[in-house]
Formats: structure tokens, C-alpha cells, sequence
């Protein structure tokens, strides 16, 4: 039998090699059988269920039938290497012995002579044990030792010989915090590799569970050579083209996105430390962004993906009342919309109150041609999560912009013929989330808005009309 | 009475009542929740209120507003936005030795009939503009240009209705339509979806502007050029006492024959439709009226100009900014009527007829875009210039060109829109697409998506089946998004 021959087969085809990835799906076919032969075997005893001993021994039949297949593809798919060769050993061997064990509980209970009675129940018993061991060290095989354990009560785990769990490592919350390899690589690896790359799989010798591992590398060489990208097997295999056949991750798992493998490469070319703060080894400002969004830092994204609260109601009434067309932004959040712009209404002290009541919901507050004054725009300076704010064709000047410094997320800012002056210039600058400013038709002047400018090259800024 | 089942519903079958319960107690809990104001800032029927529309639109809106500039008749895609050298390289030459040639309106296939304008390429993006468009090649790097468009007509009707309905035959609801139903107006003083008719209504009529199965608030109104734009928005009764009480009866009369027929569209809209004229009677003259604009603003949109035509249109252009400015939804301009140069539709003397045309939109259309940049209005404005299908590179006759829909150039702006842009390819003669085709519902889906609304979700039952201006079709043009 060619379970037997085994070393025989070097160079497996693929074709049983295909025939071994079966293996997980004919796995769990006899252990099915198993039990109901064993379950049956037990309620025989019982009289009220003896009609069924005539059936035991067909069920073990069955059971003999798919162990037959289920170890014949385990020793095809054992031919492709990769798994821990103690596990493997000692998984295939009990593999087999089920088999022998299981024969056993057939021929004994086919006889149905006396003589078996106690061979029968020692064969079944056996089995029942056995099959839990092997199907364990399969488990072992695919997942890792520690997939099963992994959440475990600490009691449990500390039963099984394991130490407590490693608590997980805290949110980044500001990017200096952020350590290069615990934080940014390391959870890279978790996501996406180490599922075939644990103690237990290390598919092509190869472990990338931690740093140490990651340096080793496997029958290829070096997964990573600290500052040489290019030399570096393991940045070689996530950028080849997803269709090429040593393509990484394989077997049409998520690929790593272009941040994560440019955060990869970065990290490579300066030096792969093993740990260390981020932002100590001094990363361009378009490595940061990469960091940021990475690591769900980014501001705008951060806001819109906060939940907010319901307006309340009366609010809401009340103001559009007073003239704000009050419009919700997206149908899966309570963000909004206000324009006053329409309105024939002028602006009440008691308007600015009812706005500050909207302070986690308001994202775009239009108050163009309405009579707001430099005072009344401290509140509109509380309103922290505005990113649009239209100011235009209002008598605001640079004393009211002071108000508004502290607005954390404002991206879009129109002072379209107001009363600004060149002294708004460091006050923008203040907004550091600031992407368009429009200043035509104010009592700027044109030197110092291009100085400006030049000083803020990502900042879009409007002041004339070509 | 059978074949309008369709459209007028006599009474509440037992299926609507329990529609109409189900969506409710999802809207009143809502109501409740925001005081009872339709968020959407729109008043609208109640029986045809697409109740998750309540909710805001689907997701973050880029833009607010849509100008859509539309080019009746179909300019030429090789004499404007996508240049073809080898056309020059093979003038007067016989096009079926080169390529194949599929069957033309006019069957009156010439030769190979390079432009007669030459390209230059334009800002920081270098987008290559014809010389028919010096004034809106100045704002090339906030144009997002187009060269793979493609219709599915070849003529002038079904293709208006493909593109203004995004199916080829009449009576589907128009997009103005479609995106007034699914985010109402701001300004409740005028309509959500104006048409400003240029001197042309295209081929095809006004059914390119009708609500379809849409509850008829939302068809679009047509303002005229000249000193009234609104017919009879003066009102004609002594004494504005006298209309009041007019209306109020009408209004009596209609609302007592909705308590005996019950909910009845074409009658609640009569309702919304005279009070909505009441208002504009003094909502209009203010917004057709220019003298708050400065004389520059007026010169950047060519009103001082020579050319009767390219004033009118500036004068179109400039109303569409106001229209904006006021919270118009969808505001779309028709072309000027220059007699004898029939529209872009040039099947004979091409060089003298998109002379014209472009003369006269040129100009007004780059100052719009100024003037929109300037104020901030382009931050929620899209701009969207396209015609209903392209033009041949051969010649029709000696020095026209004939339809073709199999590739086109357009272009947009403003809210959302990268500028800067080109994107897809035609064949090296400019009449097949090669590269990204885009079709009439890939546009609308776009268009749709920047105001916050996706295509797929925006829906009206209507003869048994949920009807969608893209119906099956429509990829958003990612690449072109900012």
C-alpha cells in the first residue's frame, strides 16, 4: 500500500499534490463516522435501542472506507513539505494507527462472538481517544500550536503549560508614540503572513512571527537584509505582480495594500530596526502621511468616521424657523448642513446659541450675505468640527478671524468680499487643516498674498479673478 | 380608462396602504426626530416621498449645484478637445482604404478632413485645447476632459433622450428630474430644475426636460432669454388683492376635489406648481435683474459683446451663476439660435459653423468658470459640458462632418472633478474609442455620485419595477474624481 512506501515519492506531481490539498475536506468525513459507530456501539447496549447492533459494524465499515482516503491524501499533502516534522510524524502515525485500530473494531464487531466482547471495547475505546489526538495535532498543523489556546482563560492556558496572554498592544493614538516595528510592521505580518508562516506551518522554512525569524529567513535566504530594500526576498515577493507564481501573499489571500509595502520598504532602506519610536528616524512628510493613515491617525477620516449624537429636535425646528436650510450630509450619520444664505431673516444673538447646540453635527455652516459680526464669530469659533465655512459677502474683518483659530478641522474657508486685511495671513496659518481659502474682492493686497503663498504651497488660494 | 393604469391611482389598493404604513412608521420615527422638517430642505409629495431620501443623501456630496452646458447638435471631438496629427498627415484621402467605416446619417461619406483649427496645450496640465477655444482653454487646469464618450444613437432625437434620460425613448424622467427628486431645491421661491432655453429647444422638444413617471413638481422650468423670462410672471390681474383671491379659490377648489379623489399627483403638483408661481413673481425679477453685477463682471462674461448670440448666452451664463448662487439644483442651458449655422450639427461648412458656435459660447462659458472659482461657488458647483454624441473625421460632402457616436469628447469642472485631467483615448483618427470607454450612464452615475447620491439606490416603482435613471447600467468615473 503506498501509505507504506513512504520517502518513495520525492518529487510528487501535481496532480497529488492537488489530491492532498483535499485532505482538510475528506478529513472530517470518518470522524463523523467514527463517533455514530462508536455512539451506536454504546446505545446497542441499551434494549431499547438493540435493533441497531446489526448496523455497527457497517457503520465501521464506512468509517474504514473514508480513513482509507482521509490518510492516503494526508501523506499526499505531508509530500509538499512546510508543516513541523515532529507534529507531522506523529499526526500521520496515529493517522494510520486509526485506520489499524478501527479494522479492529470492525472485524470484532462483525464476528459478534463472545470471544471479541472485550477486544471490541478495547478497540473502540482507543479509537475514540486516538482519533481526538490526531484530529488535535492536525488542528496543530494547519493553524499553529498556539491557534487553539489563543483566547483561552489564562487558567486554561496556564493548565496547558502556557504562559498568560501577551496583552495586546495599546491603539496608537498619536503618531510620535507609534514604535516602527511593534506597531507598524508587526501587525503587517500578523494580518497577512504569519497564517502560513507560525511555528507550526513555516511555509518554505520560512517563520515570520518575529523579529529574530524575520532575519533568519528561510530556504530562500534572508526575508529582510536591514537597508538593502532591493536585496530583501521578502519586499521582492509583495511586489511582484499579483498573478506571478511566487506572488506573496499566495493562495489568493488579501495582498498588502501600497501603503503597507512602501511602509515595508521605508522601514528596509533605514535600517529594518528592530524597534524604536517612528518618528525618531525621521520620516519625510509623505512616509508620516503613510504612517497616519496606516495606523487610522488621519484627521479628516478620523471625524467622518466618528458617530455623532441626533440633533435634538426643537433645535433643529427652531432654526429653520429662523431661515437656515438644514440639510443632513450623509443618510448613515447625523452630520449637517447649514445655509442661512438664503434667508430674507437677519441673524439673531439666539441663533448662535442654538448653533453651538449643533457643535458635534455642524460640518458646513454657510453664512454668506447674512449680518454676522466679528464678535458673534467667537461662537462660530466654538463650533470645533466645522470643515466648510463660508463667510462671504459679510462685513467680517481680521478681528473676528481670530476667533476662528482654534477650529481644529476646517478645510474650506470663504472670505469673498469681506473685510480682511493682509493681517488674516498669520491667522490662516494658524489653520493647519486649511486646504482652500478664497480672498477675492478683500482689502488684501497682492504681495503679501503671494509671499503667503509660497510659504504654503499645499494651500489653495483664491484672490483674484483671471 | 386601462391604459393610463400606469399613471393614476383611483384608490389605495390593500399592497399601497400597506406600503404606505410600512415606510411610515420608519419616516414618522425620523419626523420626530428632526421636528418634523424634511431634511432635505424640499417640500414633496407626500405619496411619492422616497422615504430614505428623508435620511440625507446616500453618502457625503462633493457638489451641490449642477450647470450642465449642453452642446446641442454635437461638436467635433477632433476640432476641440482630442487632436489627431494623422488626419493632417492624411487629408484627402479615401477614409474606407484606412478604416472601416460604419454607416452615417447622410450616407454621404467624403474624405479624410484634418481640422482646420490648430491644438496648443494649456496650463500646468497641458490639456491640448483647439483654437475654437481660447477662452476656456485659460481654465484648462480645472477641466476634467473626456475622450471616450460614446452614445448608442447616431441621431439627434433618441440620442437627446439618451442623454438628458439616459434611455433613447421619450418619456423617461429627465436627469434635472431625477436629481431634483432625490435632493429637492434650497430655495423654495424657485423651481429646483431650471432649463434656460438659449433661442434652441434641441430635437426631441421638451420632452427632454419632463419628469416622466416622476411626480410633475420635479419637470424642469424653462426660462426665455430677453426681458421676460417667465411668460406671464407679471401678474396680469388689477390689483395684486384680486390674484390672492384667485388663487385662493383655485387653491379650494383643487384641494376639495383631492378630498374626494384622494392623493392625486397631477393635482397636489397643480397645488405646489401655483404656489411656487406666486412666489416667483417676485423671486425672478430680482434674479434676472443684473444691476447689482459689476461692469466687469458683465465684460468677463462677454455682455458687451458685437455678437448678439454671445451676448445672449452671457447673459445665460451669468443667470446660471445667480441660479446657483440661490440654491438651484440643476440648471441646464440650451445653445443660441445662429440662424443658418444650424446648432454644432455642421454636416456642410464645418470651419464657418463651429467658428460660430464657438464664438459665442466661448467666452461666456470661461467667464462662468471664473466667476464661480472666484466666489467659491465652484467648491459646490459641478460643470458639465458635453454633446449628445461626436462628429466624424472624414468628411460629410466636401467640408462637413457627419454623427458619430462611437466617440466624443466632453469635459467638467468644480465640485469633486480632478482638474487637469484627460482621460480615455480614441484611435489615432479620433472615430472609435480605444482605451476607458465611458458611456451616457457611466456619466450620469458620476454625476450622481458627486451630488451624494448613488445611481443604484435612487429608485421610483413605477410600472411594477424600480426605475433608476442609469436602469441596469453606470460605473462611476473614478479617474476622474479628485
Amino acid at each position: 500500500m503506498i501509505v507504506f512506501t513512504i520517502g518513495f515519492l520525492e518529487n510528487p506531481s501535481d496532480f497529488i499534490l492537488f489530491l492532498g490539498r483535499l485532505h482538510p475536506l475528506v478529513v472530517h468525513l470518518p470522524i463523523g463516522f467514527i463517533f455514530m459507530a462508536v455512539i451506536a456501539q454504546f446505545a446497542s447496549q441499551k434494549p431499547k435501542f438493540k435493533p441497531l447492533e446489526p448496523f455497527v459494524s457497517y457503520i465501521w465499515l464506512l468509517g474504514i472506507a473514508s480513513t482509507f482516503f482521509a490518510v492516503l491524501f494526508g501523506y499526499f499533502l505531508s509530500l509538499s513539505g512546510d508543516y513541523d516534522p515532529d507534529t507531522l510524524f506523529w499526526h500521520k502515525w496515529m493517522g494510520v494507527g486509526v485506520l489499524l485500530f478501527i479494522i479492529g473494531c470492525y472485524y470484532s464487531t462483525k464476528q459478534g462472538k463472545t470471544t471479541f466482547t472485550y477486544s471490541k471495547w478495547a478497540f473502540t475505546i482507543i479509537v475514540a481517544i486516538s482519533i481526538g489526538i490526531t484530529g488535535h495535532l492536525g488542528g496543530n498543523l494547519t493553524h499553529g500550536s498556539t491557534y487553539l489556546l489563543e483566547y483561552a482563560p489564562n487558567t486554561v492556558r496556564n493548565l496547558a503549560g502556557l504562559p498568560d496572554k501577551v496583552e495586546a498592544r495599546k491603539k496608537v493614538v498619536v503618531l510620535d508614540s507609534a514604535d516602527v516595528f511593534l506597531d507598524i510592521v508587526m501587525p503587517m505580518m500578523n494580518s497577512t503572513c504569519i497564517s502560513c508562516h507560525n511555528d507550526g506551518k513555516r511555509k518554505g522554512g520560512l517563520k515570520l512571527n518575529s523579529y529574530v525569524n524575520m532575519l533568519k529567513g528561510g530556504e530562500n535566504g534572508a526575508a529582510i537584509v536591514p537597508g538593502k530594500p532591493l536585496k530583501s526576498e521578502l519586499l521582492h515577493r509583495i511586489t511582484l505582480p499579483e498573478n506571478h507564481e511566487d506572488f506573496m501573499p499566495s493562495e489568493g489571500k488579501r495582498p498588502l495594500t501600497t501603503q503597507e509595502v512602501n511602509l515595508i520598504e521605508w522601514w528596509i532602506s533605514n535600517g529594518a530596526p528592530d524597534t524604536g519610536y517612528f518618528t525618531a528616524l525621521n520620516p519625510d512628510k509623505k512616509t508620516r502621511t503613510l504612517a497616519e493613515n496606516y495606523l487610522g491617525l488621519n484627521k479628516k477620516n478620523q471625524l467622518y468616521s466618528q458617530q455623532v449624537a441626533p440633533p435634538k429636535g426643537k433645535v433643529i425646528d427652531t432654526l429653520a424657523k429662523r431661515g437656515f436650510v438644514i440639510n443632513r450630509l450623509m443618510n448613515d450619520n447625523n452630520f449637517l448642513d447649514l445655509n442661512l444664505s438664503l434667508s430674507e431673516q437677519s441673524l439673531l444673538p439666539n441663533d448662535l446659541i442654538l448653533l453651538l447646540q449643533l457643535k458635534e453635527q455642524l460640518l458646513w455652516l454657510n453664512l454668506s450675505n447674512s449680518n454676522i459680526t466679528d464678535t458673534q464669530l467667537e461662537k462660530i469659533g466654538a463650533l470645533n468640527n466645522l470643515i466648510r465655512l463660508d463667510l462671504s459677502n459679510t462685513n467680517i474683518t481680521d478681528k473676528g478671524l481670530e476667533h476662528l483659530t482654534a477650529l481644529e478641522h476646517l478645510e474650506v474657508l470663504n472670505l469673498y468680499n469681506t473685510g480682511v486685511t493682509d493681517q488674516v495671513f498669520p491667522l490662516l496659518s494658524k489653520l493647519k487643516t486649511l486646504k482652500k481659502v478664497y480672498l477675492w474682492q478683500t482689502n488684501i493686497t497682492e504681495a503679501t498674498v503671494l509671499q503667503f503663498k509660497k510659504e504654503h504651497p499645499n494651500l489653495v488660494v483664491d484672490f483674484r479673478r483671471e | 380608462m386601462s391604459k393610463y393604469h400606469n399613471f393614476m391611482q383611483r384608490s389605495l389598493s390593500r399592497r399601497e396602504m400597506l406600503d404606505i404604513c410600512k415606510g411610515g412608521f420608519g419616516s414618522l420615527a425620523f419626523m420626530s426626530l428632526f421636528g418634523g422638517l424634511p431634511l432635505l430642505g424640499c417640500e414633496r409629495p407626500k405619496n411619492n416621498a422616497a422615504s430614505n431620501l428623508y435620511l440625507g443623501p446616500h453618502y457625503l456630496p462633493k457638489a451641490k449645484n449642477v450647470i450642465f452646458l449642453y452642446m446641442d447638435g454635437g461638436v467635433s471631438q477632433v476640432d476641440s478637445f482630442d487632436p489627431k496629427p494623422r488626419l493632417a498627415k492624411e487629408n484627402g484621402e479615401d477614409p474606407r482604404k484606412k478604416f472601416k467605416v460604419d454607416a452615417t446619417q447622410f450616407d454621404n461619406v467624403g474624405k479624410i478632413l484634418k481640422s482646420p483649427w490648430e491644438f496648443t496645450q494649456y496650463g500646468n496640465s497641458g490639456i491640448p485645447i483647439s483654437e475654437l477655444f481660447p477662452h476656456i482653454a485659460t481654465c484648462a487646469d480645472d477641466l476634467a476632459v473626456i475622450r471616450s464618450m460614446t452614445s448608442n444613437f447616431p441621431e439627434h432625437t433618441n440620442a437627446n433622450y439618451f442623454l438628458h434620460t439616459g434611455s433613447g425613448i421619450q418619456g423617461r424622467p429627465s436627469m434635472g428630474s431625477w436629481m431634483t427628486y432625490g435632493l429637492g431645491s434650497e430655495n423654495k421661491n424657485i423651481p429646483g430644475y431650471v432649463v434656460l432655453d438659449g433661442g434652441l429647444v434641441p430635437p426631441g422638444g421638451l420632452d427632454n426636460f419632463k419628469n416622466g413617471f416622476l411626480p410633475a413638481s420635479y419637470q424642469a422650468s424653462i426660462f426665455k432669454s430677453g426681458p421676460e423670462p417667465v411668460a406671464n410672471i407679471v401678474p396680469k390681474e388689477d390689483g395684486a388683492n384680486l390674484q390672492e383671491q384667485k388663487l385662493d379659490f383655485i387653491k379650494q377648489m383643487d384641494q376639495s376635489l383631492i378630498s374626494k379623489m384622494g392623493e392625486e399627483d397631477a393635482v397636489e403638483s397643480a397645488i405646489s406648481n401655483y404656489e411656487l408661481a406666486y412666489k416667483m413673481q417676485t423671486s425672478i425679477p430680482e434674479l434676472t435683474e443684473f444691476k447689482s453685477e459689476s461692469e466687469a463682471t458683465k465684460k468677463l462674461y462677454g455682455l458687451d459683446s458685437d455678437d448678439p448670440h454671445k451676448k445672449g448666452y452671457a447673459s445665460q451664463c451669468l443667470l446660471a451663476r445667480r441660479l446657483v448662487e440661490r440654491g438651484v439644483r440643476f440648471v441646464e442651458l440650451t445653445c443660441p439660435n445662429i440662424s443658418g449655422f444650424d446648432r454644432w450639427d455642421q454636416h456642410s461648412n464645418l470651419k464657418n459653423g463651429h467658428e460660430r458656435n464657438a464664438h459665442a459660447v466661448d467666452q461666456p462659458i470661461a467667464g462662468l468658470l471664473k466667476d464661480l472659482k472666484s466666489r467659491g461657488l465652484l467648491e459646490e458647483t459641478l460643470v458639465v459640458w458635453t454633446g449628445e454624441f461626436g462628429r466624424t473625421p472624414f468628411a460629410q460632402g466636401a467640408n462637413g462632418r457627419d454623427h458619430n457616436p462611437s466617440a466624443f469628447s466632453m469635459w467638467m469642472a468644480g465640485a469633486g472633478i480632478k482638474g487637469g485631467t484627460i482621460f480615455g483615448k480614441t484611435d489615432e483618427y479620433g472615430y472609435r474609442v480605444v482605451e476607458n470607454p465611458v458611456t451616457i450612464h457611466d456619466l450620469h452615475a458620476t454625476i450622481m455620485h458627486l451630488l451624494g447620491i448613488n445611481h443604484e439606490q435612487l429608485t421610483f416603482r413605477f410600472g411594477g419595477r424600480d426605475m433608476r435613471l442609469t436602469d441596469v447600467h453606470g460605473h462611476i468615473i473614478k479617474d476622474v474624481l479628485a
